[in-house]
């Protein structure tokens, strides 16, 4: 252990009166929610742009260091490029707080940001103090462990920053579905409208200036009862009134008012979101109405993402063969074989029976879709298909099935299409397909079922796309 | 020389070096000749590669598989990724229906009667013969009201009462613009992606590259709708349905709209099925001896082509066969729709060959093409093809066949907002506009109930989305599954594609 310079001394101890002058800033000045003086807010707002000084300077110095161990002269830098950036850190930590003091920013969001810029701060000041010690081989694995604690202090920090300017889920707004599942975003919907539309609308337009991170004018809109609660001049929603309701006056105003909203030039709202917004308000403003009258929205639900099916090549010799014959034959959904397979019967329709497709239950698990319709298979079919069980899309229509197996498709988790038009399929029969969630689209034009198609939609809320598969000029008897 | 097999008379061949002439000839005699023998015989075992392959009759038909079996799936090219739409039926409006008085609602140009359409919005735009002469350019307004419709609140034309009800179910497209201001380029430019003959049509393209679902129909399949002679008709011909340098089994396979659908398809009398396909094998072995000396495609394509019109002749008579259609049916489409050769009969023609896997359907109207009398001809053909359009989107929709059919609604341009030949409050005429005209889609793989592009105030240029007609088919071969860029066939040393050489992209605001 090398002698403790007097200077060294020093240097801690300024640190040490440093650090607690950071720590307590919060306390000494709070953020109480009010702006101040102008010229806070002028010098504030370049914190955005002074901010990426640092996070470049200090993402170089690990990489220094690094290097360092090959070309000496690079970890010479970064004894000089670590003080450039605790200098920064200072003015980047200082313009952060006049912008939220001097703008009236406050909120969870803004107190999570100030203290990673504090504590990150006071992190590079420890690494400051730490290198010169680790440099002369005083210290084995303090520094680089604290550069470690940096970067992720550093990552954190611009993280909620990050939240405060573009929002919560500026990042994952776009990740494939796929991934999101996998990663866990995102909750299941609730059927109300409005937390299928309204809630929506709110989050990717309010919510960054006025939500959890940030709540401007006191006012939280990323909750019902936050929203209906209002800011600090009172609630901005008057049920019944969207007129009264002064959230939709701020919407409503021409662009370029100073009381317009979304503010500070970010786009307005689309016309139909403002008119689902006027008829929601209109009508009660209701947390758990799932249906509003004259507004039908049509339901973008991405169709289901493809499942990749096995790996089926061993079969591809018989598949191949069948394709040169005549009758029922299997072709690839797509030059990517874990699309999966389709069957066609067109060719052979009218002899196409049960006991043939039973023939094909060796294929069954890599079969996406069944074209079936206009065959002679009967409801014995449900016994075979049933194993397909990676089928999105059926089709039965012009069958002799009377729909009494429809309940064996229960097991059919991928399901999303299945067509029964021109059978003899009933309404109690059809009744049973409301235990596959899977069901997006179901055909019943020309069936026993069809005049009761509403009954199974109602019955089945949480598949809002399910078709009445009805003409118009019926439905209007 | 070598004799034809079906040629019998012995003829007297003359040896060319026995013959005085110079040594020299000779020699260069004897070298041609020797390759010509190498490329005969090059032809023999080329001709019995394909020989061997026409034993799979799909892959002659550019079908997924090929005879080699190899496991896998690795000789699938097409569809390059899981496609939304297996078919397509294309609404062709040939002669270029006026987008001012269907779609593209203008109300401020009501304001704007016979005044001149101003320099700045036409710019240096050519203009055809048939205006480049007048004096002036006389805005003139629509004819007829418009009013909003469906959830999306689109607004149609008092014309089109009945696709106001679909409105919600069709993707518009109103910023569709062509290079072309006649109608045989534009014409040919909207089906082949070419304005010059001889490039396959966008039908062929999807035959050669997805083959067919159905043995017992052609996979691409021609629909004429029948002449109104009180409109104004331009010619259309084979060449848009043409193979082009495709294999010509890639062709549109025509219906006629009148009396039998295909001509001299039922058997004579007195030849029964057996005779027919006794005959028909002894033809298709002279076929194949013929391709084994010459190494024609075009010879194979003439079997298949055989072997087709035989399934066709009961395939055929059971798709013109309307009798087991409902009175549903009949209530949709219209009384129009039992008259053979109508548009809606075509419509629902389409319908059914949908549903018989037929891969691409086009059915065309003619008479859009109004350069004076706007306002008598208009309602007549907006009568003829309003109805049917509306019943085919809304039949193939309770059939739930919308999922996966893309329907196609275009002409080859727009037409002038300013009148052609003398204004009057009653009448105008209009010429052939090519800087922006509105199309739309339905079904697989669009967005239903959205507008797309906008034109500015006098439906003369396109102001935001432009869709050029390279743009426009690449969407339609996106909703098939496949990639504009990959659907290529080498043809005098290029890859050709139907969007041609110039970057066409898919319109992703288009797709759902």
């Amino acid at each position: 252990m090398l002698p403790i310079k007097q200077s060294t001394r020093i240097a801690w101890a300024a640190s040490l009166g440093l650090s607690l002058l950071l720590l307590s800033l919060p306390w000494l000045v709070r953020l109480d929610g009010h702006s101040h003086a102008d010229w806070q807010q002028f010098l504030g707002r370049f914190h955005p742009l002074a901010v990426h000084l640092p996070i470049g300077l200090l993402v170089l110095v690990p990489l220094l260091e690094v290097v360092g161990a090959l070309r000496p002269a690079l970890r010479e830098a970064a004894g000089f490029v670590l003080a450039l950036a605790f200098a920064s850190c200072l003015v980047a930590l200082s313009l952060g707080f006049l912008l939220a003091y001097g703008s009236g920013d406050s909120g969870a969001g803004v107190s999570r940001h100030l203290w990673g810029g504090v504590v990150l701060t006071i992190v590079v000041l420890i690494c400051l103090l730490a290198r010169p010690q680790w440099h002369a081989k005083g210290v084995g694995y303090a520094y680089p462990t604290l550069l470690a604690c940096m970067l992720i202090a550093l990552v954190w920090t611009a993280d909620q920053g990050g939240s405060l300017t573009h929002g919560n889920n500026y990042l994952t707004q776009y990740m494939p579905a796929g991934m999101k599942r996998v990663l866990a975003f995102g909750t299941t919907p609730s059927a109300s409208f409005y937390a299928r539309h309204i809630h929506p609308i709110l989050d990717a337009n309010c919510s960054s200036c006025h939500g959890e991170g940030q709540a401007k004018g006191g006012l939280r809109m990323d909750s019902y009862e936050l929203l209906m609660k209002g800011g600090k001049d009172g609630a901005v929603i008057v049920a019944g009134n969207s007129g009264k309701s002064v959230l939709f006056q701020r919407i409503t105003l021409p662009p370029d008012h100073k009381q317009f909203m979304p503010a500070e030039g970010r786009p307005p709202l689309q016309p139909e979101e403002i008119r689902w917004i006027k008829a929601w308000i209109d009508q009660g403003a209701s947390q758990t109405v799932a249906k509003l009258d004259g507004i039908t929205i049509r339901e973008e639900l991405p169709e289901a993402p493809i499942v990749p099916v096995g790996d089926y090549s061993s079969l591809m010799p018989e598949i191949q063969k069948m394709a040169l014959g005549q009758g029922a034959k299997l072709k690839q959904v797509s030059a990517k074989p874990s699309d999966g397979l389709v069957l066609f019967t067109v060719d052979a329709a009218s002899t196409f029976d049960d006991a043939q497709l039973a023939q094909f239950q060796k294929f069954a698990p890599y079969i996406v879709e069944a074209e079936l319709d206009r065959t002679a298979l009967t409801d014995a079919c449900f016994d075979t298909l049933k194993q397909f069980t990676n089928l999105r899309a059926l089709h039965l229509e012009e069958t002799k099935i009377t729909g009494s197996g429809l309940a064996k498709l229960a097991s059919l988790s991928h399901l999303s299409y299945l067509n029964l038009s021109g059978t003899q399929v009933t309404a109690a029969s059809a009744a049973s397909l409301n235990s596959i969630k899977s069901l997006r689209h179901v055909y019943l034009y020309n069936t026993p079922a069809q005049p009761a198609p509403a009954a199974t939609r109602a019955s089945q809320p949480a598949t809002p796309a399910v078709e009445a598969a009805q003409p118009k000029e019926k439905s209007a008897q | 020389m070598k004799q034809h097999p079906l040629c019998t008379d012995t003829e007297h061949v003359t040896n060319v070096l026995d013959l005085a002439i110079p040594a020299q000839v000779k020699q260069e005699w004897a070298e041609l000749q020797t390759r010509r023998h190498f490329l005969g015989r090059a032809g023999k075992v080329l001709g019995w590669a394909a020989a061997a392959s026409l034993l799979n009759n799909r892959a002659l038909r550019g079908d997924n598989y090929s005879a080699a079996g190899a496991p896998g799936g690795d000789s699938l090219k097409f569809p390059n990724f899981a496609p939304r739409a297996k078919r397509a039926i294309y609404l062709f409006m040939s002669g270029g229906p006026s987008q001012v008085d269907l779609w593209d609602y203008k109300p401020n140009l009501a304001a704007q009667f016979d005044k001149d359409l101003p320099d700045s919005v036409r710019g240096s735009q050519q203009l055809t013969g048939m205006t480049t002469s007048q004096a002036r350019f006389p805005v003139a307004p629509s004819h007829w009201a418009f009013k909003r419709y469906g959830e999306s609140g689109t607004w149609v034309s008092d014309l089109m009462p009945n696709m106001g009800r679909i409105v919600d179910d069709l993707t518009i497209i109103k910023s569709t613009n062509t290079e072309a201001i006649n109608h045989e380029p534009a014409i040919m430019l909207m089906n082949t992606g070419n304005m010059n003959a001889g490039k396959p049509c966008l039908g062929s393209w999807l035959a050669y590259g997805l083959g067919s679902m159905n043995d017992n129909l052609p996979t691409f399949m021609v629909l004429q709708t029948k002449l109104n002679t009180d409109e104004n008709n331009q010619p259309v011909s084979s060449r848009l349905w043409s193979s082009g340098f495709l294999s010509s089994e890639y062709a549109g396979v025509g219906l006629r709209s009148a009396g039998d659908p295909v001509l001299y398809l039922s058997d004579p009398n007195g030849v029964d099925r057996e005779v027919r396909r006794k005959m028909l094998d002894a033809v298709n072995e002279i076929n194949r001896q013929t391709y084994e000396e010459l190494g024609d495609p075009e010879t194979n394509s003439r079997i298949a082509q055989y072997e087709m019109a035989y399934r066709m002749q009961s395939s055929v008579p059971e798709l013109a066969d309307l009798s087991k259609e409902p009175q549903s049916t009949w209530d949709l489409y219209g009384p129009d729709a039992r008259v053979p050769g109508t548009f809606a009969y075509n419509c629902l023609m389409a319908r059914r060959l949908a549903e018989r896997g037929v891969r691409f359907t086009q059915v065309y109207k003619r008479g859009w093409d109004m350069h004076d009398n706007v306002t008598k001809i208009l309602p007549i053909i907006c009568r003829e093809t309003d109805r049917g359009c509306y019943a085919l989107i809304t039949d193939l929709k309770q059939r739930g066949m919308l999922d996966d059919t893309l329907v196609i609604w275009a002409g080859e341009f727009g037409r002038t907002v300013y009148s052609q030949g003398g204004l009057t409050p009653d009448n105008y005429g209009r010429d052939h506009h090519p800087r922006c005209y509105t199309t739309w889609m339905a079904g697989g793989g669009v967005r239903p109930g959205i507008t797309y592009g906008e034109t500015d105030d006098y439906s003369y240029n396109v102001v935001k989305d432009p869709v050029t007609v390279r743009d426009f088919n690449a969407t339609i071969l996106h909703c098939l599954g496949i990639d504009h860029n990959k659907l290529t066939y080498k043809f005098q040393g290029l890859d050709q594609k139907l969007t041609g050489p110039v970057p066409a992209s898919v319109v992703s605001g288009l797709l759902a």
